[in-house]
């Protein structure tokens, strides 16, 4: 029997076995459905990450610590060694970088500037009238896109601050809009209990989103001179007063980035690109979408088995069509492919359901889902044709495996014992 | 010429083996109607199975066209079927649910008949059996005359050069088994197709050119006109002419 006939027939038996093959199309369907979404919430996942990164991380830009000795076993005896460090007692200690560190990085070539990395933790900051809060300080990232609920970055204002809304209202402003332009003053203490005093104004106040959570501005932004000068003032006294825990260099051009980054490991630092400091989102991505394939794979699992129960009670069923068939010359390698074609169909249209639900899934989801993380107009779910394919494709090499033993059930079938059978 | 010479058949083993047929020889003139009758259980279709490649008998050879068709692969018994013999079983075993024409359709494509070839030659063969106003129709909505009609019909399809028809008019009233009888019949005398008919009516023996009696699976005689009967050589069998 020539391919065409073959599909034909196929695809014939099915429709006269309507309920039957729809409910075996739709096991598949499942299986199909989940895969689908894990592609697609593994390819909206990747490309919101991959959003982050651009955004939130300058490409040209390395993260660079020093490097730090196996702590080990903290009772056994260490040499001294003359870069700074501190000693937190037990035998734990952590290097730090000095001034000659930082230019030995501006030496290196390929090196458009290197900023030490001043994170504060302020005593407090508060307005009058209102209650004291701890916070976190950090230096203002042109290159980092924030969204803004009110304002804008500090600019060219030295004593510019942004905070995020949480902080506006809690320090008792009753809108973003409101805070724009008012003044908090930021307490930074002295390990001796010395305390200064910073009146700063407020530029703009930043919409909590779920990138805050990734990156970690979760406190107040200022001008690096002024962290600096924070800094400096707050770490009086202690090793880190003339060194850094890290600091950021920026390469020339996004090209040389992986050479410096060996320069650097060369010279003994430790060097992260935005790529290596992205690199567990698009890792946990891919956990969660491995997870979510495993569910689907079992779907598909269970389904096999689905089809060689209903391939098996076909041919059952049709013992007399098929000795018919053998009788009147049909090769044992056609009817072999007979039953393999119409598991392949049974394959397709759990696929096309499958993933066709999971399509439809995603233009439903995904602005419910955005609106519920506000991500903005971010799709979590990106259902790519390609993938559809391979779903597709994919379930039907599985059903036609699937559909090999009833297969050949059917191809060896004596043409006169079925024949028999009144 | 089909020739059929020391065909033994034997059903299970030892202590259940039961021989169906036994030692059978006899020759079959190209064009000629034949009829192989005995009682119930005496092997008749055990022996068309042999004759017609279904089937393999222990010992023998059933020589067609020079070609001893037990010694082919199966592959190519598989496809002397599809291209020469016609079959016409002891049920209908139409598909109920396809159309008549999907029914006839059903021999050609086995034999890869070409998509354009196979329209006329379905249209040709229910022209033949009187049903082209029902190729439309669902095989299950038919009488049981028509029903062995579009039998004949998917049997003469690929113009085959013989036809098996194991008891043809069994299921039917004499009326219209005399029609089916008509058919056949006329099919072979007007295409030269050798028409075998395993049968129990002594009736419908009569009409063919050599009757072959089968008696616990032997040869019990060979009447007819022309009949030839050379042992321990196959038995000659001649067509009417
Ligand atoms: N597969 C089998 N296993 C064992 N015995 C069998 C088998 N097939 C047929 N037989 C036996 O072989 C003998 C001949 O059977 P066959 O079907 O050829 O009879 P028949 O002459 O066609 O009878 P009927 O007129 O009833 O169709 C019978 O006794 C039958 O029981
Ligand atoms: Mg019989």
């Amino acid at each position: 029997m020539k391919l065409r006939d073959t599909v034909r027939r196929a695809g014939r038996s099915l429709r006269q076995a309507k309920a039957r093959t729809l409910l075996t199309s739709l096991a598949i369907g499942v299986g199909a459905f989940t895969i689908t979404l894990s592609l697609a919430a593994g390819a909206g996942g990747k490309q919101y990450a991959a959003d982050i990164v651009n955004t939130n991380t300058n490409p040209r830009e390395l993260y660079v610590q020093p490097k730090q000795e196996q702590q080990g076993d903290p009772s056994a005896p260490k040499e001294y060694s003359e870069a700074p460090t501190i000693n937190y007692g037990g035998g734990f200690s952590l290097k730090t970088f000095q001034q000659k560190d930082i230019n030995a990085m501006k030496e290196l070539g390929n090196v458009q500037s290197v900023t030490p990395v001043y994170n504060v933790s302020a005593k407090y900051v508060t307005r009058p009238g209102e209650k004291k809060y701890t916070v976190g300080v950090e230096a203002y990232l042109g290159t980092v896109k924030q969204e803004y609920a009110a304002g804008a970055g500090p600019k060219g204002q030295a004593d510019g601050v942004i905070l995020t809304d949480a902080y506006a209202k809690a320090l008792g402003f009753a809108s973003p809009q409101k805070a724009v332009g008012q003044v908090v003053d930021v307490v930074i203490a002295t390990p001796l209990g010395e305390t200064k005093t910073y009146p700063l104004t407020i530029t703009g106040v930043t919409k909590k989103s779920a990138l805050s959570a990734l990156t970690g501005s979760g406190g107040l932004q200022v001008q690096n001179d002024k962290v600096a000068d924070m800094y400096k003032f707050a770490n009086t006294g202690t090793p880190l007063e003339n060194s850094f825990i890290a600091a950021t260099v920026l390469a020339k051009d996004e090209s040389n980035v992986k050479t410096l980054k060996q320069q650097l490991t060369d010279k003994g630092f430790d060097a992260q690109t935005a790529e290596d400091l992205m690199g567990f989102i698009f890792q946990f991505i891919n956990v969660l979408q491995g997870i979510l394939l495993g569910f689907g794979a079992l779907a598909v699992l269970t389904s096999i088995f689905g089809i060689v129960n209903t391939q098996y009670i076909s041919v059952l069923e049709r013992t007399q069509q098929i000795g018919l068939m053998k009788a009147l010359g049909m090769r044992r390698r056609d009817v072999g492919r007979l039953f393999k074609i119409e598991a392949a169909w049974i394959g397709f249209l759990g696929g096309a359901i499958g993933s066709g639900f999971a399509a439809f899934v995603s233009v439903i989801g995904n602005p419910v889902i955005s609106e519920a993380l506000s991500l903005g107009k971010t799709k979590l779910l990106i259902v790519e044709p390609l993938s559809v394919v391979i779903v597709i494709v994919g379930l039907m090499l599985v059903s036609v495996v699937a559909g090999i033993l009833p297969a050949r059930k059917a191809s060896k079938l004596d043409p006169i014992e079925a024949l028999r059978t009144e | 010429m089909i020739e059929v010479s020391n065909v033994s058949k034997t059903y299970g083993h030892k202590k259940n083996a039961f021989t169906a047929l036994k030692d059978i020889n006899f020759t079959i003139e190209d064009g000629a109607s034949v009829a192989i009758i005995g009682k119930s259980g005496s092997g008749k279709s055990t022996l068309m199975h042999a004759m017609s490649g279904l089937d393999r008998p222990q010992t023998g050879q059933v020589i067609i066209d020079g070609q001893n068709i037990l010694e082919l692969k199966q592959k190519d018994v598989d496809k002397f079927r599809a291209q020469k013999i016609g079959f016409i079983f002891q049920s209908f075993f139409l598909q109920a649910t396809e159309t008549v024409s999907d029914n006839v359709s059903l021999p050609l494509e086995i034999a890869k008949v070409s998509k354009r070839a196979r329209k006329a030659k379905i249209t040709a063969a229910l022209e033949a059996v009187d049903l082209s106003e029902k190729a439309r129709n669902k095989a299950k909505d038919l009488s049981g005359g028509q029903k062995q009609r579009l039998v004949i019909a998917r049997a003469i399809v690929n113009e085959p050069q013989i036809i098996f028809a194991d008891e043809p008019t069994g299921n039917l009233d004499s009326a219209t088994g005399e029609k089916i009888e008509e058919l056949l019949f006329g099919y072979n005398k007007n295409n030269g197709v050798t028409l075998i008919i395993v049968t129990h009516d002594p009736d419908l023996a009569a009409k063919c050119d050599v009757q072959i009696h089968i008696r616990d699976g032997q040869v019990s005689s060979i009447k007819g006109d022309k009949a030839v009967v050379k042992t321990p050589k196959p038995i000659q069998v001649k067509k009417v002419q």
